[in-house]
């Protein structure tokens, strides 16, 4: 596909490397004379000097025969603009990135008539993910599946784990209480297994379990994984981030205390959020923060916009035995010693915001001519999870699942029946019009009736 | 330095050179002119050699191609294609001396067209067609070639190109660097085959009109006669051969532009085209008057050679229909300047571009006007955007380095040659340019061969210098280039 990225900053850079890595045809517009240096020299793709919001640029950019235009300035109103006239010149599909909330109320809105398809907001997606961790905290990662109706979470097995060592045709025989999950990928010494009936864990194994949410939470707390479920947590920095944060988590029963050092964004803060306990003052304060409780907290989350404050703070935190430490890095480098140091995990908006703009863009690209609905790329790349609709004339149709034949690498993990989400075992069925989402760690597929046959 | 990736690279090169030599060896059976072993030979050493340095050295998948290693690439792969090249000369014992073959194989790539071959008569025929496909493959540039026909050996290929083409800046056609050289090389293809059923036309049987083409479409000027384009003595045939050596000297970029449909305002909308036209009209012209009354006044005499001369000279060809040694000294000048300055940048043509004789007049003007107005912000500007002033710099710089080049290299190649200072100077110059013929001794009707080893030597590295644009070879001789790291 033909891809223009306006603003190679970190994320523009990230995403235009990754789409080049993808075999799509990259266009980069940028107004800086030394980022369009950077880029034609490491990057395969065509550098445009200018301003992404001036129509003669995207003229010359090739903007009319764009599939793609991402916009990811720094400023919300050139993306926006970019957005619109790129739309109005001819492209097919744009994503902007905007990251005021003040433009977040009115978004719909501003979607309808700018033209922009997607909206992405930086801190909000990266507060959803730190969400996200807090509350599965033994999770690794979460990937969610047809509209974020299902899950998919790994974690890692251990010794004693009651699953451990039985084949899977046999877990319902010999643990009838475990709550029923599709194991849907298993990853042993980086490589990825799709388990079949004779599989096994081994402890060790990063296992990949997908399901509803309820599915899933009872699942581990059946596993004794989610005793600790977070009831508290510590929020470092009054920025957007923390505020999107409180709000994603209060609902969920979680209390937040919330520092920031600035007296005015405090108040304002607690004036936004009633509920949450604003404390004025120094967040690297570790009496501070002793005395309002940090060790008995369940969660400590450092989001000040200085990245060695963040990682230090998190540090201390997880030597004073809080569970869960969660810390905010803009830049990517260092993560090997962030691991070491203890920290595991570290979390860049920039590295959010660009895995969710890429996402967009691969589910747009498999949707174009193939029968796919949606694509996503997992674990590295190493599997895919593939979103069919199940067609009236498809010769799997209506036949339980025991009956047909899975091509081997993939599974079937989940249908989804007229919005209920159906976690497949071999009396279950697929019918017209229903969501199959398959996993394979066999790229290509594009097809359903490639992978279920009679 | 990824030493893996450098052999990998230089190994397809070679293998790229030994299907370039397949054709010249069908021809060497067709003709029997005993030259077909030979060539067999070249092409068999060609293929042990490439497949050797590409199959044994595998380098790290995820090794990138760094800038430094791309322009040594380059620069190492050039030698090597003109070592290797040399071959069916040597083995065929048209040209048994090694540094005469090494000679006649660079000119042929660099698309030069200077030659040392005395004996065109008996000049075996599949080497004849070999020393012709050297400027067809050369004249675009191998790596582009390798670049378009292989599939992705490295990543940031960029380099590559960008150490191949022409010009002070590489505009890429489409995002994908193989996309771009796939379209280079079809745009190419197309020009050369619509020059060779134009020649086809004009009367030439299809082995002359296949030589020509080549060197035409190089921009290169090896003739399989020694009287050059004047043995045909054909109005038509010179007429069709100054347009397609001028369109040779045409960034290719602009064809891409023509045939995508922005049509002939893809030219006329282009200031280094506009310029490159101008220049060409202006200097055909000037000579034809100035040659007047060489010609005893017949102005159609003057212009049916003057105009040859100036787009085979323009382009950087080196075709010749006449004599220009005994036309007057005020033609020579000219002559001289239009081998400073060459065609565009992005086509198949040496000298130093027409691109960078614009922009340093226009930064010469600005330095005029800077002494009366020193505050003045003043900007310089191409096709209406701004260029860069560190790329105003570099170009300056370019341009001291190929005088420098031009005057250092005419006085090597002096040392115990015997000939005079025009000779001297202009064949270096010619060299540098990639022209072919100069003035003197190595004028239109004679060649090279009365030079010393060390000259010719030292000739065929101009002649890589000129056609890189001086800097992958300078890097060569940089410490930093051979650190390991």
């Amino acid at each position: 596909m033909r891809i223009i990225v306006i603003g190679a900053g970190k994320v523009g850079y990230t995403i235009a490397e990754h789409l080049i890595a993808e075999e799509h045809d990259v266009i980069i517009i940028d107004k800086n004379d030394d980022v369009i240096d950077r880029c034609s020299s490491s990057l395969d793709a065509l550098c445009v000097k200018g301003n992404g919001a001036n129509a003669k640029v995207l003229l010359e950019a090739g903007v009319d025969k764009a599939h793609i235009v991402i916009a990811s300035t720094e400023s919300d109103e050139s993306n926006m603009l970019a957005c619109l006239i790129s739309k109005r010149l001819g492209a097919h599909y744009t994503i902007a990135r905007i990251r005021d909330p003040e433009f977040n109320e009115s978004q719909t809105l501003l979607q309808n008539e700018l033209g922009i398809d997607v909206a992405i907001n930086p801190e909000r997606a990266t507060a959803l993910e730190i969400s996200r961790l807090l509350r599965y905290p033994f999770a690794g990662s979460i990937e969610s599946f047809a509209r974020g109706s299902v899950e998919m979470v790994e974690f890692r097995a251990q010794e004693g784990d009651c699953f451990i060592g039985i084949p899977m045709r046999k877990l319902s025989e010999k643990l009838p209480k475990l709550p029923k999950i599709l194991y849907a990928m298993v990853e042993r010494n980086n490589t990825v297994m799709i388990p079949d009936g004779d599989f096994s864990i081994k402890p060790g194994d990063k296992v990949f379990v997908s399901g509803d949410m309820i599915g899933i939470t009872e699942y581990f707390r059946y596993l004794g994984r989610n005793k600790h479920k977070i009831r508290s947590v510590m929020i470092l920095g009054g920025s957007r981030i923390s505020y999107y944060l409180s709000k994603l988590i209060i609902p969920m029963g979680i209390h937040v205390t919330l520092f920031e050092i600035n007296e005015d964004k405090a108040r304002a803060l607690s004036e936004l959020l009633p509920k949450v306990d604003v404390i004025v003052g120094d967040g690297t304060d570790q009496d501070l923060l002793e005395e309002q409780g940090l060790p008995q907290m369940d969660a400590f989350v450092s989001l000040s916009n200085r990245d060695e404050e963040n990682l230090l703070s998190g540090m201390h935190a997880s030597r004073c035995g809080v569970p869960k430490v969660i810390a905010k890095n803009s830049r990517m480098a260092y993560r090997e010693i962030l691991n070491d140091l203890g920290l595991d995990s570290v979390i860049s908006p920039q590295f959010i915001t660009s895995s969710t703009i890429l996402r967009y863009v691969r589910a747009r690209e498999n949707s174009n001519g193939t029968k796919i609905e949606r694509l996503y790329r997992l674990v590295d790349g190493k599997a895919e999870a593939l979103e069919f609709i199940a067609r009236k004339e498809d010769s799997y149709v209506g036949i339980p699942l025991k009956n047909l034949t899975t091509k081997k690498g993939s599974i079937v993990s989940v249908i989804v029946h007229q919005g209920k989400i159906i976690i497949p075992f071999g009396n279950d069925r697929i019918e017209e019009n229903d969501h199959v989402i398959i996993i394979s760690v066999e790229s290509g597929i594009s097809d359903l009736n490639e992978v279920l046959y009679k | 330095m990824n030493r893996r990736l450098i052999m990998r690279l230089l190994g397809s090169l070679l293998l790229i050179e030994a299907i370039a030599m397949l054709p010249s060896f069908l021809i060497s059976l067709y003709y029997g002119d005993n030259d077909d072993l030979p060539l067999l030979y070249s092409i068999l050493i060609n293929i042990a050699a490439g497949s050797f340095m590409f199959f044994f050295f595998r380098p790290d998948v995820n090794s990138h191609l760094r800038l430094k290693e791309g322009f040594i690439i380059t620069a190492l792969g050039w030698i090597f294609l003109g070592i290797f090249g040399s071959l069916p000369f040597v083995f065929s014992k048209a040209l048994p001396r090694f540094e005469d073959a090494f000679f006649e194989t660079v000119s042929g790539l660099t698309t030069t067209g200077a030659s040392v071959v005395t004996d065109f008569d008996h000049f075996p025929r599949g080497v004849m067609f070999w020393r012709a496909t050297t400027h067809w493959i050369g004249g675009m540039g191998v790596l582009v070639l390798t670049l378009a026909l292989l599939p992705k050996l490295t990543g940031r290929t960029s380099h590559l190109i960008r150490a191949e083409s022409p010009g002070p800046s590489l505009s890429k056609l489409v995002p994908k660097t193989g996309a771009t050289a796939k379209i280079l090389y079809r745009i190419y293809i197309l020009l050369t085959l619509i020059e060779f059923v134009t020649l086809l036309i004009c009367g030439l049987n299809p082995y002359d009109a296949a030589v020509h083409t080549f060197a035409t479409a190089g921009t290169g000027g090896f003739s399989n006669y020694g009287k050059s384009i004047a043995q045909f003595n054909s109005v038509p045939v010179e007429i069709a051969i100054t347009i397609f050596m001028f369109m040779f000297g045409v960034n290719f970029a602009l064809y891409y532009k023509f045939l995508i449909g922005d049509r002939f305002k893809a030219f006329f909308h282009d200031e280094e085209f506009r310029w490159y036209f101008i220049f060409a009209l202006t200097f055909m012209l000037l000579i034809t008057l100035i040659n007047l009354q060489h010609y005893n006044g017949d102005f159609f005499t003057s212009l049916r050679y003057g105009s040859f001369q100036v787009s085979s000279i323009m382009s950087t060809t080196g075709f010749v229909t006449y004599d220009f040694n005994q036309w007057p000294a005020a033609s020579h000048i000219i002559i001289v300047i239009a081998m400073l300055i060459g065609s565009c940048a992005g086509s198949t043509a040496g000298g130093i571009k027409v691109i960078r004789i614009i922009l340093l007049s226009k930064l010469s003007r600005r330095n005029i006007r800077a002494t009366g107005q020193p505050k003045k912000m003043d900007v310089i500007r191409l096709d209406g955007k701004a260029v860069d002033e560190h790329m105003l710099s570099q170009i300056a710089q370019f341009v001291f380095m190929y005088i420098a080049l031009v005057l250092i290299g005419g006085f090597i190649m002096s040392l115990g040659s015997g000939y005079d200072l025009t000779t001297n100077l202009s064949a270096s110059l010619t060299c540098v340019s990639n022209v072919g013929p100069g003035l003197g001794a190595v004028g239109p009707v004679y060649n090279y061969a009365g030079y010393t080893v060390h000259a010719k030597m030292t000739a065929s590295f101009l002649m890589l210098f000129g056609r890189l644009e001086l800097l992958p070879l300078f890097i060569l001789f940089t410490r930093s280039a051979w650190h390991k790291y």
